[in-house]
């Protein structure tokens, strides 16, 4: 028996070549998480008045180092080493050109490396560089030429490396015309078309306007038509996070629950439903947005409801699937079979843990999806509330999660410590429990998002869940709470790699309990989809941004240009406008009390 | 393609959870009013404010028996008028623009909130109620001095609205 | 099996227990999902956002 799984090989003694890329990927997403969770404690204290060791104009260069590091290195480049393992592993054939992979990591990584450049140069006052535009970049903030230019590079590289795969599928294709797309190719190829449909506006935005004028070759941009292009890419790309999540629970989750997968051709629907309804839907992020009107945002809110459905199947799918693995193990009862977890694994007790968040997020996010209830929370912390608790840990922890099982795989090293493991992702557990729970509240009394200093001189926040002071505590314990977490996280799988390389560790994937056998072929047509899909784009697009350009111009009605880069003038109106306007507000008490 | 009975169940009870969802929406649209930021008001000249009819003066000012209008400008980094004054039990539409970036103009603790964008208009109708003072906040990045952005709303009674001249200049 | 997907490969020894499988457990805990989000919503919707000071309406 023994001797049967130790000849049984794993990824790297298959596809050494690409589980080389696989690290070289991972090592890329860790490095940007270990920026991101210190520029996140560093702005979480400050934000919460605990601890302020920067000046709070340096707080906005943090926030977007915080924002570009997580959203876009960490998750992306942890997709691409996924997505490489998994459709090499479930083709079982070698990607085609190991020099174009290498290629596009290396477009990806140069990229990423001359945005962050650009970010980090904020904080040195004698470089007269800055990208304090936060991940949003709204115009006519201006960031520095370099900050775009490497977002352009960056998205290049994954664009390539979607080619990579989808070549890479087509060989595969020729060798056996006759079998269905294996499940997690089915998700690479179905993700990366959405992500090129989405990516192509985010693309059109920074080559047609914010880089010109960054230059300086145009002179102004449209804000609204710049900010309507951003969330046609802003929406879907939370999917392009969450993708990654969704293989690893569909295909991995059920294997280390001691199951199999649920349902085959559900997971299939849930990815088809994604590729229709991820992007038509990106205006439900500027509900509040003068300029666009009512009827565009009702037809955005429908399409952004019934996203909800391949996530509210997802979930069944997945715990049916855990549920299989519980009763295979032994497991009875209506609930019982809970007991019957492998809950001592970090693998499978952080990707549960990160569901179960999943679901709480599902929650707030339906709040932000609601059309008019968005006044009640728009642009409050609540947001980013909701958001850490869906890319921030039913993606990021099942990434950490996924990487204690994938580890092994992909390099033949067994972890260093499961007990730490598990240690750390409940710390990540109970930590976004304490912050986000707190930051919905705060967001509740009106306390805004993205801000320095969230206490004003004019008003207090009313008292509700506990009051601002209090709720402010919750959040600096939980940040504190998960940069711990993090910092346990990667120092277990720094140990990791100091381990001996053993054999034996192979994990084959098996296969689901409803089989491809019993998806509706249809379902593999993606030339369809895609014609599906571009045509819903369309219907949701193209009034509202003809609409945009009719009312404000191509390149914007008169807007002035504001470049964040000026750092030194922005400072000193910074502190200007402090005394400024707290002069201001003293003037106008005094004439109140006049005027009585 | 087999799907089991309970996940046949679970994706009839999602689809009736979606459609409450927007049905809810919907009743509060056509129920309580609830009206969106929408494209009402003509663009304007971010840089020509001080040639605006609506914009030259930011101010507030009567237009019928208990209405009111307020025409707000966001700036790096405050709001004019400020405070805004407006009398008790009174139907009030705000009109907010931006003179440069893009800001937010959000009331806290209420559900009054909407974006500030040079070059748009972003109009909502709001009902006072009594005589109280409400925080403005910018809840959109703006620029180095974002935290220090704030405005009030102060809702005095109507003797009070009329004694100061009926404006909040 | 190996590491490829096996897509029509015969199923393996508990590939029969399969059809049988009725995930009751699922059912509920994904029914109190269920009940936890209408209540939440009727909450947030009607207290929390109609029930506040200056709802737009215009």
């Amino acid at each position: 028996m023994s001797a049967a799984i130790e000849s049984e090989p794993t990824f790297v003694d298959k596809f050494p070549d690409e589980a080389r890329v696989v690290r070289a990927a991972f090592m890329s997403s860790f490095f940007a998480l270990l920026l991101g969770a210190i520029f996140g404690i560093i702005q979480t204290l400050h934000r919460t008045d605990v601890a302020r060791i920067i000046p709070s104009t340096d707080y906005y260069t943090v926030l977007t180092a915080h924002g570009v590091f997580m959203v876009i290195s960490f998750t992306i480049f942890f997709l691409v080493g996924l997505f490489t393992w998994a459709l090499t592993r479930s083709l079982d054939r070698p990607l085609l050109n190991i020099k174009i992979t290498w290629t596009w990591y290396g477009l990806m990584a140069a990229g990423m490396t001359l945005t962050g450049i650009s970010i980090l140069a904020g904080f040195v006052d004698s470089i007269d560089m800055s990208a304090d535009v936060l991940y949003t970049f709204y115009a006519p903030l201006q960031a520095h030429p370099l900050f775009y230019a490497g977002l352009t590079v960056f998205i290049v590289g994954t664009w390539i490396a979607g080619a990579d795969w989808f070549r890479t599928f087509l060989a595969w294709r020729s060798e056996h015309p006759d079998e269905r797309i294996p499940l997690q190719t089915f998700m690479v190829l179905t993700t990366m078309t959405m992500w090129y449909i989405a990516s192509s506006a985010v693309a059109a935005s920074v080559l047609l306007f914010l880089l010109p004028w960054s230059l300086g070759f145009i002179d102004q941009v449209n804000p609204t038509l710049t900010r309507t292009l951003f969330w046609f890419f802003g929406h879907p790309v939370v999917y392009f996070w969450l993708m990654p999540a969704y293989m690893l629970w569909y295909t991995v989750l059920p294997k280390i629950a001691g199951g199999r997968l649920f349902s085959d051709p559900l997971a299939r629907v849930v990815f088809v439903l994604f590729v229709l309804l991820s992007t038509p839907v990106g205006i439900h992020h500027q509900y509040l947005d003068p300029g666009i009107a009512e009827g565009f945002k009702f037809i955005s809110m429908t399409n952004t409801m019934f996203l909800l459905l391949p996530s509210l199947l997802t979930a069944f799918t997945v715990v049916a699937s855990v549920e299989y693995g519980a009763r295979q193990r032994g497991g009875t009862g209506l609930l019982g079979w809970l007991t019957n977890l492998p809950w001592r694994k970090p693998e499978f007790t952080g990707m549960m843990l990160a569901g179960l968040m999943f679901a709480a997020g599902g929650f707030s996010g339906m709040v932000n999806a609601g059309m008019n209830i968005n006044y009640l929370i728009h642009n409050t912390l609540w947001v980013p509330g909701h958001f850490h608790l869906t890319v921030g840990t039913a993606v990021a922890l099942t990434m950490m999660a996924g990487t204690y099982w994938i580890w092994p795989q992909i390099s033949n090293k067994p972890i260093f410590s499961s007990q730490i493991g598990l240690f750390q992702v409940v710390l990540w557990f109970i930590g976004m429990a304490l912050m986000s729970n707190a930051m919905h509240a705060q967001g509740l009394l009106g306390v805004p998002r993205r801000t320095a200093e969230p206490e004003y001189s004019g008003f207090d926040y009313p008292t509700m869940f506990g009051g601002f002071e209090e709720l402010n505590i919750q959040i600096a314990i939980g940040g504190t709470l998960l940069f711990v977490s993090t910092i346990l996280f990667l120092g277990n799988l720094a140990l990791t790699m100091g381990n001996p390389t053993v054999s034996g560790l192979a994990e084959p994937l098996p296969s689901p309990v409803s089989g491809a056998e019993d998806a509706p072929k249809v379902l593999d047509n993606l030339r369809l989809w895609v014609g599906i899909a571009l045509t819903l784009v369309v219907l949701a697009y193209a009034l509202p941004i003809a609409a945009i350009i009719n009312r404000g111009g191509l390149l914007g009605p008169g807007v002035g240009t504001y470049p964040v880069w000026v750092a030194p003038l922005f400072d000193a109106l910074a502190d200007a406008a402090t005394p400024l306007l707290a002069a201001i507000t003293d003037a106008s008490g005094s004439l109140l009390e006049v005027v009585r | 393609m087999h799907i089991h009975a309970y996940e046949k169940l679970w994706l009839a009870l999602s689809i009736v959870l979606i459609l409450a969802l927007i049905g809810t929406v919907t009743y509060g649209a056509v129920g309580p009013g609830v009206a969106m930021v929408a494209d009402s008001q003509s663009t304007v000249d971010p840089g020509a404010l001080d040639e605006d009819d609506r914009f030259s003066e930011p101010r507030v000012e009567q237009v019928g028996e208990n209405e009111y209008e307020a025409y707000v400008v966001a700036y790096q980094f405050g709001f004019e008028p400020t405070p805004i004054v407006v009398p008790a039990n009174s139907t009030v539409t705000l009109h907010i623009t931006s003179r440069d970036v893009i800001h937010g103009f959000g009331v806290a603790g209420t559900s009054a909130n909407a974006m500030a964008v040079p070059g748009e208009v972003s109009e909502i109708t709001v009902e006072t109620d009594e005589p109280t003072e409400y925080g403005i906040v910018c809840n959109e990045y703006c620029g180095a001095g974002h935290h220090v952005m704030e405005g009030k709303i102060n809702v005095v009674s109507q003797s009070e609205f009329e004694d100061r001249g009926g404006d909040s200049e | 099996m190996g590491q490829s997907e096996a897509v029509n490969a015969p199923t393996d020894d508990v590939g029969g227990e399969g059809e049988e499988f009725d995930p009751i457990g699922t059912l509920t805990l994904i029914g109190i999902y269920f009940a936890i989000l209408v209540l939440a919503w009727v909450y947030i919707y009607f207290v929390e956002f109609l029930g506040r000071d200056l709802v737009v309406v215009g």
